[in-house]
């Protein structure tokens, strides 16, 4: 598993000792500026990286090959925070230690800041494995440099179109990493979504399936991506047995005989349990387990189960995977709770359609009183293109427009989302702007009741931006600092 | 009351950059005009009638599905091309637009045909034209801006005596060059704008639907509605575009 390319250089040869020199001098200039940035109040989550590889392109690659338990690496639209947080919380429950890399920071200079920043300053990690989330577009140059072991996948929607174009490129991204993967290595993927069953597996490689085996009640939302309920191969439209949300489901081809593969990794039942975590029966190949787990949503469920079959693929004994997720809480701006004075916030962040429609369920789950702020911003890391808000089923926010005491738009982009509020069935008269987020956020838990809960749901950077001011509050911790 | 149908073509492939939020501002705008408005979604290979069509909208489409969308739809061609004579009203965004002029060139140089409903082709281009952009609509006298995103690689040339949708004030137009943006031919409206388009530009959705309502042989009776939260986004999207501080910090978080 160790990657052993690195040291093709004679040992204390001149290219040994100059790559050496540079090796270091990028580590080093990297672990400075990543002070600097901090020292700044900013989590340096991407240039000490990219100034570090301008010094070493070879940085990443190197440091990486001294891990003894190799590279996991976790991609897909949507649920790659939380999925990655899952997997490292079962590693270490297994007494490995792991290297991580900030949610959000999932490029090729995001990667390598973490592993400067992990590293000591005579260029060596002290943990075992890295478990890295990777932005779809980024995972076949970082496959390349890091040699993963694992590839986890968790599921393909429409993203911000201004980045990667369309569906089909991102999918193209995908098959190019899988095939630069070591073949011994094995991928982790969601049987219920075609778009991935459909890349053909690599020859030796082990491929591991997740899906749900579930009943749910049929889904209201209108996502627009229905074009990816297309056969992988003969592109006829797939018939859906079971449809759990977007695209994701028990599919069917009735022209080429396509059809979803049977899971390795199969969640059989869930009960609701009275302390507010769910309990679910999880088949696995060797055995039927059960596991309690405290995040809500559909969507969690679909990333706990591509955790456990990736503990299934390292070899890690089922109980303490059980033990691991008992102990989950939401990762980074994923339904994350702030206590405040009795009030409680809950953040989550939204960047696409189908990801926003399965927070607003969430949401619609409160019966009354519910006091929301979208924040949106149009930075690259948000996408320039809003136009993705028109997708997001708002409507179903609006059929309950009288359950909202109040609603909020705010971030570079409040005049949008304020329109979009009115075209989705509220009054006008309902929605305050509010540019400023940091206003934003002070009015809007100002007027929520006490005893009551402010929904928070901002883009990418205007996370980011409210979680500087919840800091101030008092609420929280810096990111860098968790 | 009076009434319109919209065809809403192929909406399960032509949906690509939020033009569901076209859709919504449109039957949402019909409603506070007391227009009673019926979609109806067309499937590829379905029947349909454009003889009850009023107004027909496509939006944009995913490289892989535009080519089964350009070979069903030509099929309609010819019934589409006497429609439009007689003053059907068409929408079409983006890929779609393409598709309403004669060809379009793939960057290999192999020639794909369109529906030839108006006069311009499309040629691929090696760089996307990617942004926000704010044109300058002679529609209406005195002209109105429309604001929207674009993002594109073909760069599209219009006819000589094809009229532009508006003159480019902010963003990269039809091709980058010759500062037109879309196009409009009787009541065919084509253009690269989305965002979406509609919502942003209220003028822009009622102006189809009177040209609807027009065709059916109904008058327009405009409710008095308060936009104020619509031209408050339009005016705060013309100041972001136009800020070159904008543009600079959109890279960092």
């Amino acid at each position: 598993m160790r990657n052993k390319s690195m040291h093709s250089y004679k040992a204390g040869g001149f290219f040994s000792r100059l790559f050496k020199i540079k090796f270091l001098a990028g580590l080093w200039t990297g672990k400075l500026l990543l002070i600097i940035s901090r020292l700044s109040g900013r989590g340096g989550t991407t240039l000490p990286g990219r100034i570090a590889l301008k010094i070493e392109p070879k940085l990443t690659s190197y440091l990486t090959s001294l891990l003894p338990s190799g590279t996991l690496l976790i991609t897909g639209t949507n649920g790659k925070t939380t999925t990655s947080a899952l997997i490292s919380g079962i590693l270490k429950e297994a007494g490995y230690r792991c290297i991580n890399n900030q949610s959000g920071s999932n490029l090729a200079w995001g990667v390598a800041s973490s592993l400067v920043a992990g590293a000591s300053l005579s260029g060596h990690l002290r943990e075992d494995i890295a478990v890295m989330e990777v932005d779809e577009g980024a995972l076949p140059g970082i496959t390349g440099s890091m040699k993963p072991r694992g590839i986890t996948i968790t599921n393909i929607f429409r993203d911000q179109l201004d980045r990667y174009g369309e569906v089909d490129h991102v999918l193209q991204k995908i098959r190019t990493g899988l095939d630069l993967q070591p073949q011994d290595g094995f991928e982790v993927i969601n049987a219920d979504d075609p778009s991935l069953t459909g890349i053909q597996a690599g020859q030796h490689k082990r491929r591991w399936l997740y899906g749900l085996e579930l009943d749910l009640p049929k889904d209201t939302f209108e996502n627009t991506g229905r074009d990816m309920k297309a056969c992988p191969h003969c592109k006829k439209e797939l018939q859906y047995e079971k449809l759990f949300y977007a695209h994701l489901g028990h599919y069917s081809c009735h022209s080429c005989g396509y059809k979803r593969p049977k899971p390795d990794i199969r969640l059989m039942e869930t009960r609701a349990e009275q302390d507010g975590t769910t309990l679910l029966k999880i088949e696995l190949p060797d055995e039927v387990a059960e596991f309690k787990f405290p995040l809500p949503g559909t969507y969690n469920l679909y990333n706990l189960l591509a955790a456990v079959a990736t503990a299934k693929a390292l070899y890690i004994p089922t109980p303490l995977v059980a033990s691991a997720l008992e102990k989950s809480v939401p990762s980074f701006g994923r339904m994350e709770f702030f206590e405040a004075g009795g009030k409680t916030i809950i953040m989550a962040l939204i960047k696409n359609p189908v990801g926003a429609n399965e927070v607003l369920r969430t949401i619609l789950y409160e019966n009354d009183d519910v006091n929301l702020l979208v924040a949106i911003n149009d930075k690259i890391a948000d996408g320039t293109d809003v136009s993705w808000l028109w997708d997001v089923d708002f409507e179903q926010l609006g059929l309950e427009k009288d359950s909202f005491s109040s609603l909020y738009a705010s971030g570079l982009r409040a005049w949008d989302m304020a329109v979009r509020f009115k075209y989705a069935g509220f009054d006008p008269g309902q929605v305050t702007v509010e540019e400023n987020t940091e206003s934003a956020v002070k009015s809007a838990l100002e007027v929520t009741p006490p005893d009551s809960k402010l929904f928070i749901l901002p883009s990418y950077t205007a996370m980011l931006a409210i979680r500087r001011t919840l800091n101030r509050m008092g609420l929280g911790k810096p990111y860098w600092e968790e | 009351m009076a009434g319109i149908k919209i065809y809403h073509l192929y909406p399960e492939h032509l949906n690509l950059y939020g033009d569901r939020g076209n859709m919504i501002a449109l039957c949402r705008r019909a409603e506070w005009h007391n227009i009673s408005i019926e979609v109806i979604p067309v499937k590829p290979g379905e029947k349909m009638a454009f003889s009850h069509c009023d107004l027909l909208f496509m939006g944009g489409g995913q490289d892989s599905d535009q080519q089964m969308v350009a070979e069903d739809l030509k099929k309609r061609s010819s019934e589409l091309s006497s429609a439009v004579e007689d003053g059907m009203v068409i929408f079409a965004v983006c890929g779609s637009y393409q598709l309403l002029g004669s060809h379009y060139t793939t960057g290999s140089g192999e020639k794909i045909g369109g529906l030839e409903l108006i006069n311009l082709y499309t040629e691929a281009g090696i760089k996307r034209l990617i942004g926000n952009a704010v044109i300058n609509c002679s529609l209406w006298n005195p002209t109105k801006t429309l604001v929207g995103f674009e993002n594109h690689a073909g760069k599209t040339y219009l006819g000589p005596e094809l009229q532009p949708l508006g003159q480019v004030m902010i963003g990269q137009g039809n091709n980058g060059t010759d500062k037109t943006e879309g196009a409009v031919y009787k009541n065919v409206i084509g253009t690269y704008l989305h965002g979406s388009l509609l919502p942003k530009n209220p003028w822009l959705t009622d102006y189809l639907l009177e040209k609807a309502l027009a065709y059916r042989g109904q008058d327009f009776h405009p409710t008095t509605l308060d936009d104020s939260l619509e031209q408050q986004a339009h005016n705060a999207f013309i100041k972001l575009a136009g800020s070159k501080k904008h543009k600079r910090l959109g890279t960092r978080a």
